[in-house]
């Protein structure tokens, strides 16, 4: 009886269905079209105003470092009269931007990869490795984060005079390094977290030693998020102004980063500032961490542990 | 290649869970050991605990008659096999390969010499230079065996390797992981929780519960000679049937009676079953084998002296060659821990038959030729030979040579 009942109802089944298969699809794509519809309006249309306010003030510093100071200072929404490249360099000479653009270069470079180095081995060992304190030194890194700059500011820069680095490269570097660890430790720790334990444990049975496990399979492993990590640090790096000023603030105007040098040039001169040569000077800080950034994006690429694990 | 020993090994996790619990396990040398049971009966904590990826908390491993409890694992000269590949994403097929040759600093040419070999024998010489990523699930799993194959280790362990596996490909790679040690011979002690693979592929098969090790024997002798309820529950499917019975002996010899019927026990079976004489007039929980049943149709005549069973047949499931005839008897399922806990872990469909009252669901395996319907009544015969007797206190397999603690 029941094997009888089943058969009739399949049997039946092609005659029923062509009516309401026609009629499902319909139903469906509207249920699906519509959420995304409503959203989708307002969310690109949020996204584009974003997109304006971010764009904007880029576009008119850069087009600010065509104009004279009258046409900076008229309306905001002229194009300059000509285009030289006058203020650029007097920029890149007289308030040797140049020289400093290299500085912050060769401080971020060091400071972005210790922060890498250092980040990412404390954070792997923490996600990784059960040992007694493994908690409270994940905290203390984290606690980091709560601390504002600012509070630490005069006692930083006594720690660093005592140690006799203060108006050095290497002291700036190693405060980025500090500054920039508590982030990243909490990040990469909760990216190896979710990496496969079981490619580690293969591993570390075809041979790897717990350092070699760490640089050549899980690193590689944990690469999008080391770039995400490392855009953020560079980024933040690059734009740090409170910390050379205190860091570097002695008679080594030699030594200053380019946030010190676009600073210098619109106070200098007192009222008479070279605008112009302001926003050549801000242009060329915006330029390279554009391309940092366009370049280490494209590197992103989700799913490089797919094909590990099942 | 070497033999593999663990002598009351434990695991104990932080927490008290005895995972483990005095394991005692002889693997010889070449010997294919299948460890399986329920999931969390400790079978992959044990191998994990071979391989030295877990600490073992007491007892000893050897490896080859060397003592290795705190040796890491790239000192064991083994090699494992991942339920999940754990293949290496960012490196080709070649380079996962070698891996773990390289850092044995061996020769460039011998690396390219057994990657080749390795390659030819699992049908991947195509794929080298791929990434795992671009690989189909199938051709994952040959890498990671291809990754254990190349190190030409003491012994491999596999850690239900074919899981991830659909059904068909399954069968083949089990066919292939048979001829391949076949061909290699080298100890492998493989976990699984599926009960195929155990009976398909191992030379003997270790069923555990629990951390604790219920029998250790040949896959036939398992099936045949279950020592327990637990193991006699979880080998072979569909899985036995039980029911509480009494022994009696009447004018013509002993018989068993269950749910208003009497099967006779012939004599040859107390011989085997040294004790079950001593249960006569007491109660025991008899367990039969689904394919121990026929339909009397089918069987055609060639049942001579088996018992007639009539029954209903309440489900039937058309395997092709075989038939599973799901019917009811009128005797209340078997309550002990032993079948409970076996039935949990089995892909049983039976349990999704509501019950009704007092009744339990047996399952016969006859041929095809039967045509049996549901609903229709058939007469079953049972061959009374291989019936199975246990101690309804222990659970024990009455005369069972490793049940006479």
């Amino acid at each position: 009886m029941a094997a009888n009942t089943t058969g009739t109802t399949s049997a039946a089944d092609p005659v029923h269905k062509p009516s309401p298969r026609t009629a499902v699809p319909h139903a469906r794509r509207k249920r699906s079209r519509n959420p995304i519809g409503v959203f989708g309006t307002l969310s690109h249309v949020a996204l584009a105003i974003w997109a304006i306010l971010i764009i904007g003030p880029i576009v008119w510093t850069f087009l600010a470092s065509f104009k004279t100071n009258t046409e900076i200072f008229g309306d905001a929404l002229t194009l300059p009269a000509s285009y030289g490249w006058d203020a650029w360099g007097r920029a890149w000479e007289k308030a040797h931007i140049g020289q400093y653009m290299l500085n912050t270069v060769f401080v971020v470079a060091c400071s972005t990869a210790g922060t890498m180095l250092l980040g990412s081995m404390a954070a792997y060992v923490l996600a990784r490795y059960k040992f007694p304190g493994n908690r409270a030194v994940y905290y203390l890194f984290v606690s980091g984060m709560t601390f504002p700059v600012f509070l630490a500011l005069v006692p930083l820069f006594f720690v660093v005079r005592n140690l006799g680095l203060i108006d050095t490269h290497l002291g700036v570097i190693l405060v980025y390094i500090a500054y920039s660890l508590p982030f990243t430790v909490f990040f990469l720790s909760a990216f190896f977290k979710t990496l496969p334990t079981s490619v580690a444990e293969a591993a570390m049975m075809d041979g790897c030693s717990h350092t070699r496990t760490f640089f050549q399979i899980m690193m590689p492993m944990a690469k999008p998020g080391l770039i995400s990590i490392t855009i953020f640090n560079i980024l933040g790096q690059w734009n740090q102004y409170l910390l050379p000023i205190v860091l570097l603030s002695g008679n080594v105007e030699d030594k200053w980063l380019i946030t010190q040098g676009v600073a210098n040039i619109s106070t200098s001169a007192g009222y008479e500032a070279d605008w112009p040569g302001m926003f050549a000077a801000l242009s060329m800080a915006i330029i390279p961490v554009m391309v940092v950034y366009i370049v280490f994006q494209r590197q992103i690429q989700s799913g490089l542990t797919s094909g590990a694990v099942k | 290649m070497a033999s593999i020993v663990l002598n009351s090994v434990d695991k104990i996790y932080a927490g008290g869970v005895k995972a483990v619990n005095g394991l005692n396990l002889e693997i010889r040398d070449g010997e294919f050991m299948v460890l399986v049971g329920p999931s969390g009966c400790g079978k992959s904590t044990a191998l994990r605990m071979i391989a030295g990826l877990e600490d073992i908390s007491g007892g000893e491993i050897l490896i080859g008659e060397k003592v290795v409890n705190h040796l890491p694992p790239k000192d064991r000269d083994i090699a494992m096999v991942f339920q999940n590949y754990a293949l290496y994403p960012h490196m080709t097929v070649e380079e996962n390969l070698a891996f773990g040759l390289k850092l044995r600093k061996m020769p460039k040419a011998e690396i390219s010499k057994r990657v080749g070999e390795a390659a030819r024998m699992l049908g991947l010489e195509q794929y080298l230079k791929r990434k795992p990523a671009a690989l189909s699930g199938g051709q994952r799993q040959r890498v990671a065996m291809g990754r254990a194959i190349v190190r030409e280790p003491q012994a491999f362990l596999m850690d239900e390797p074919l899981s991830n596996l659909d059904a068909k490909l399954r069968v083949s790679m089990r066919a292939s992981l048979n001829t391949m040690h076949e061909r290699l011979g080298v100890t492998t002690v493989y976990v699984t929780h599926d009960q195929v693979e155990a009976m398909t592929l191992g030379d003997r098969v270790c069923v555990l519960r629990d951390g604790l090790l219920q029998q250790v024997d040949t896959p036939q002798n398992l099936f045949d000679n279950p020592v327990n309820l637990f193991v006699a529950g979880f080998m072979g499917s569909p899985s036995m049937n039980f029911v509480n019975a009494e022994l009696v002996r009447g004018d013509g010899g002993a018989a068993v009676a269950f749910a208003g019927y009497k099967l006779p026990v012939p004599d040859a079976t107390f011989a085997e079953k040294p004790g079950l004489d001593q249960f006569i007039g007491r109660q025991v929980i008899l367990g039969i084998r689904p394919s121990d049943f026929e339909d009397s149709v089918a069987a055609n005549g060639h049942a001579g002296g088996w018992v007639r069973l009539p029954v209903r047949a309440e489900v039937t499931e058309e395997l092709g060659s075989e038939i599973n005839v799901l019917f009811l008897i009128d005797a209340p399922p078997v309550q002990h821990q032993d079948t409970v806990a076996a039935a949990d872990t089995g892909d049983d469909e039976d349990a999704t038959l509501p019950l009704v009252g007092d009744k339990s669901l047996w399952t016969a395996r006859v041929n095809s030729r039967s045509h049996v319907r549901p609903g229709q009544n058939i007469e079953l015969v049972v061959d009374t030979h291989n019936l199975h007797f246990f101690d309804p206190t222990s659970g024990l397999s009455i005369g069972h040579a490793g049940a006479r603690v």
